[in-house]
């Protein structure tokens, strides 16, 4: 086992792990480096040259990365000598770089842009024309395209198919400033977990295909949420804005860094789950099928409830937050209702990998577990009211409260969607996380908490 | 006087001494009973006496490099001989493998037997087409005759990077993947090969060693300077008489050698420049190469380096500037483009040369290369980028005003 050791870096002691990596310190405690190709999931490469950093009674500069910690080790991680180092290397980082900022994607979460305004700030020394020209549209499959020619040949999105996914899709072909990171013909990047590559590359190379030319970054506001794909809770940011004239949207998912639960990554499905979310939603109150003002329909919701007095089944959705399931078990209590959890429809062995993703695909299926919640089909065949579960169920009469459209029923309330609303999750590992609501629509639709509110009145 | 000495060159003027009946006629393989006498540490403690010095370029104490190898591992050791032969102006290690192939055999039979190895592979260069027949075909012979039973050798063929002639990156492309040198352990240890450990050595360092284990330490030391022991396949190319290969004790005279065995400078002109050990050693003026001997301490006082010993002798007529294009075009061709200084800096400085030649340049271009030099000296994974500014900075300083004319 390592001890635990102090070491200086510019002046300041900082205790750490002997032989641990010294770059994690100085990220940890959030001291400037510059640096592409390491990665705390993929560790060091030592390509990039960046983090060079000086260590005293060493005659040259050394790669924070490939430097173990040693006891008494003095560091000096800003000064003129090893800012002028950086500075250079960056140089030469950005000789072929075509500086297509204006129309690049990744503008504005560049690390390239970022290092250059604190190193470089140079004028650029060579022509346009004489910079090595490579491809610029390459479709690498799996919704991540690629411009060679915005590469810094981290090696980053190679290492992470080859360490991570074990899949081999990418690699670095030709040599010197003819390197590039390609596919072998005919062997498209496809691997559920992809797009993780577009959020590594720390330039403009890997765009997603997805999200590329429909927000500036600089717009985007984040919202740290959980993902509701399954039972995992990968940990996300809900990337959103409310353009001009236009209606709060999600513009992607992120992955948030939690290494209890998703390390670094999120995969594929859940990351473009956030499209499912504002498509086919319910937005209006109805009451056979014809839109009724909410008022009323809280009246005839609450006379049907008169009606089938002791016939009554509440149906809850497993991806509703805990807060909203803890409310609607004193509701079905106070209307003596059943109530079931049914988690058939979350059932999913083929979604299951040994990543991340979870055969159970709901995201507050264990808090049903938890609650000891019957999971049967509904038995008694009088009212149903069904709060967002989506399989059907055959009654005299159904109720439901829906964020997406295509419920079969005579009365229909529209509710907010997780990314409306925040609330408690559970994941499969028994852990809660909070998701935080990103998106405040200009008519929002109530939360179920809401509705039960206005019920009691 | 140049006293001829014939360690590695002993059978090279047999004629077919490239098959096993005529090398074992000349003595081949009978340090294979002798080693017997020896243990395998005893053997180690042999070559780390005679200073045999690696001779791809580096000049690193060999039997050090031994001595890192494990000896009771649970896995099996390597060794795997670099005859990746790239370096323009050497070509030393051909003649060994087309010459005298069992030589290289009976070195690496005595190599495995000190290190424990049980296989060797010879990474060879894949543009050595020709010459891997021969080697094989000796490796064959050995076989059959029975010398290989305990000990598998494999001939690979490099596919003509330049950079898998590094050791490490070698043992990547033998591994089946890009030929990309790896980041150096912290401490002093072996070379790993699919996780065995490996020793990795030049063509004629292994050839070196059946005349130490048959003559002993003493007999190699009496060769050479204390610092430099023993011979070394110096080789000439360029504007010489007699270009070729020919063995010599270090510590020589760089002058005395080119003219007893090189016959001279070139229809009687005069000397201008040296290359002294394969392109990436920095080039010397006809001044420096006056004084220099050939040993390792002596080329390194002059800022240059001793490298492989094929030196590119260049007479009053040539065009520095051109030189060092040409050279310049070959590391920006070759520079494996994995650490940006190197990968972004060869085609910078090939590119603002260029300029310089075709006389579109400036003196600040000059500049401008210097500071590329000095922006990929020493912070790069391997010696590539420092070999390259060595090589600018040796020409620029050396033949400086032949740039400022151009510009």
């Amino acid at each position: 086992m390592n001890q635990n050791i102090e070491i200086i870096v510019d002046g300041q002691t900082y205790e750490a792990e002997e032989n641990s990596l010294l770059i994690d310190l100085l990220i940890k405690h959030e001291i400037k480096v510059p640096y592409f190709c390491y990665h705390e999931s993929l560790g060091a490469d030592g390509n990039c040259r960046m983090c060079m950093v000086e260590i005293v009674g060493q005659k040259r500069p050394q790669i924070a990365c490939d430097t173990l910690i040693k006891p008494g080790m003095e560091v000096h991680s800003k000064g003129e000598k090893i800012d002028t180092v950086r500075t250079n290397i960056l140089e030469l980082e950005l000789i072929n770089h075509p500086v297509d900022c204006p129309t690049c994607d990744q503008a504005g979460e560049c690390s390239l842009q970022d290092f250059y305004m604190d190193y470089g700030l140079h004028t650029s020394k060579i022509n346009v024309q004489e910079k090595v020209t490579h491809a610029k549209h390459v479709d690498l499959g799996a919704n991540v395209m690629l411009d060679q020619e915005r590469c810094v040949l981290c090696a980053r999105c190679t290492r992470f198919t080859d360490k991570i996914t074990h899949s081999h899709e990418l690699g670095i072909i030709g040599r010197g400033d003819d390197a590039r990171v390609s596919t072998m013909p005919g062997r498209p990047l496809s691997n559920p977990y992809a797009m993780n590559v577009v959020d590594l590359c720390p330039v403009g190379a890997l765009t997603s295909k997805d999200f590329r030319f429909h927000q500036r970054v600089w717009f985007l506001k984040s919202a740290e949420a959980i993902c509701q794909g399954c039972s995992t809770g990968c940990n996300i940011y809900i990337d959103h804005n409310k353009p001009k004239y236009r209606d709060d949207t999600v513009y992607r998912f992120r992955p948030r860094r939690n290494d209890a639960v998703n390390g670094f990554f999120i995969c594929d499905d859940g990351r473009l789950s956030y499209k499912a979310l504002e498509e086919n939603r319910q937005r209006q109150t109805l009451l056979e099928g014809q839109e009724i003002e909410t008022d009323a329909a809280c009246s005839h919701l609450k006379a049907l409830v008169q009606q089938h007095q002791g016939n009554i089944t509440v149906i809850i959705d497993a991806n509703l937050y805990t807060e909203e399931i803890t409310a609607l078990l004193v509701y079905a209590e106070t209307i003596k209702a059943e109530v079931t959890a049914p988690l058939e429809f979350y059932n999913d062995a083929n979604f299951e990998d040994d990543l991340l993703k979870s055969a159970q695909c709901a995201a507050n299926y264990q808090s049903v577990l938890d609650l000891n919640l019957s999971t049967q089909a509904p038995d008694k065949k009088g009212l149903i009211i069904n709060f967002n579960y989506p399989e059907q169920f055959h009654a005299d009469t159904v109720v439901s409260f829906n964020t997406h459209q295509g419920a079969q029923a005579s009365l229909i309330f529209p509710i907010a969607s997780y990314s409306e609303n925040s609330g408690t999750l559970t994941n499969k590992d028994g852990l809660e996380q909070f998701s935080k609501k990103a998106v405040t629509k200009n008519s929002p639709s109530p939360t179920i908490l809401e509705w039960l509110e206005r019920l009691k009145q | 006087m140049m006293r001829t000495c014939q360690i590695v060159s002993q059978k090279f003027a047999i004629e077919d001494a490239h098959t096993l009946s005529i090398a074992q006629e000349h003595g081949a393989y009978d340090t294979l009973a002798k080693c017997q006498e020896f243990t395998p540490l005893e053997m180690i403690q042999i070559i780390k006496e005679s200073g045999l010095r690696g001779k791809g370029g580096g000049g690193a104490p060999a039997g050090a490099k031994w001595a890192l190898m494990p000896q009771d591992s649970e896995q099996s050791s390597v060794l795997v001989v670099n005859c990746d032969e790239s370096e323009p102006g050497t070509f030393k290690d051909r003649q060994i493998i087309t010459k005298d192939p069992h030589l290289l055999i009976e070195g690496i039979l005595l190599t495995c037997y000190a290190i424990k190895a049980q296989d060797a592979y010879v990474y060879i260069r894949g543009e050595y087409f020709q010459f891997q027949k021969v080697l094989q075909r000796a490796i064959d012979e050995a076989e059959e005759a029975g010398f290989l039973k305990n000990i598998n050798i494999t001939l690979h063929r490099g596919a003509g990077a330049y950079i898998c002639g590094e050791k490490s990156a070698l043992l990547e492309s033998l591994e089946g993947k890009r030929g990309h040198p790896r980041l150096k352990p912290k401490q002093p240890e072996p070379e790993w090969y699919f996780g065995q450990p490996t020793l990795v050595n030049n063509v004629e360092t292994i050839a070196s060693v059946p005349f130490i284990i048959q003559n002993g330490a003493e007999a190699y030391r009496a060769f050479g300077t204390e610092k430099s022991p023993g011979t070394l396949l110096f080789a000439m190319s360029g504007h010489v008489q007699n270009p070729g290969v020919y063995e010599a004790e270090f510590g020589v005279s760089m002058m005395d050698y080119i003219n007893h065995y090189g016959g001279g400078i070139k229809n009687g002109k005069a000397l201008k420049a040296v290359i002294p050990g394969g392109a990436s050693t920095g080039v010397i003026t006809a001044k420096e190469a006056e004084e220099v001997t050939l040993d390792y301490e002596a080329l390194r006082s002059m800022g240059s380096a001793l490298g492989t010993g094929g030196m590119i002798v260049m007479d009053e007529s040539t065009c520095m500037v051109s030189v060092l294009k040409n050279l310049l075009e070959f590391y920006h061709e070759e520079s494996c483009g994995q650490c940006t200084p190197c990968r972004e800096g060869t085609g910078w400085a090939n590119t603002l040369l260029g300029k310089i030649l075709n006389k579109r340049g400036s003196s600040a271009d000059i500049n401008q290369l210097l500071e590329i030099a000095d922006t990929m000296n020493g912070k790069t994974i391997c010696v590539f980028a420092p070999a390259v500014s060595s090589v600018i900075v040796s020409f620029l300083t050396g033949f400086r005003d032949e740039f400022e004319v151009m510009v």
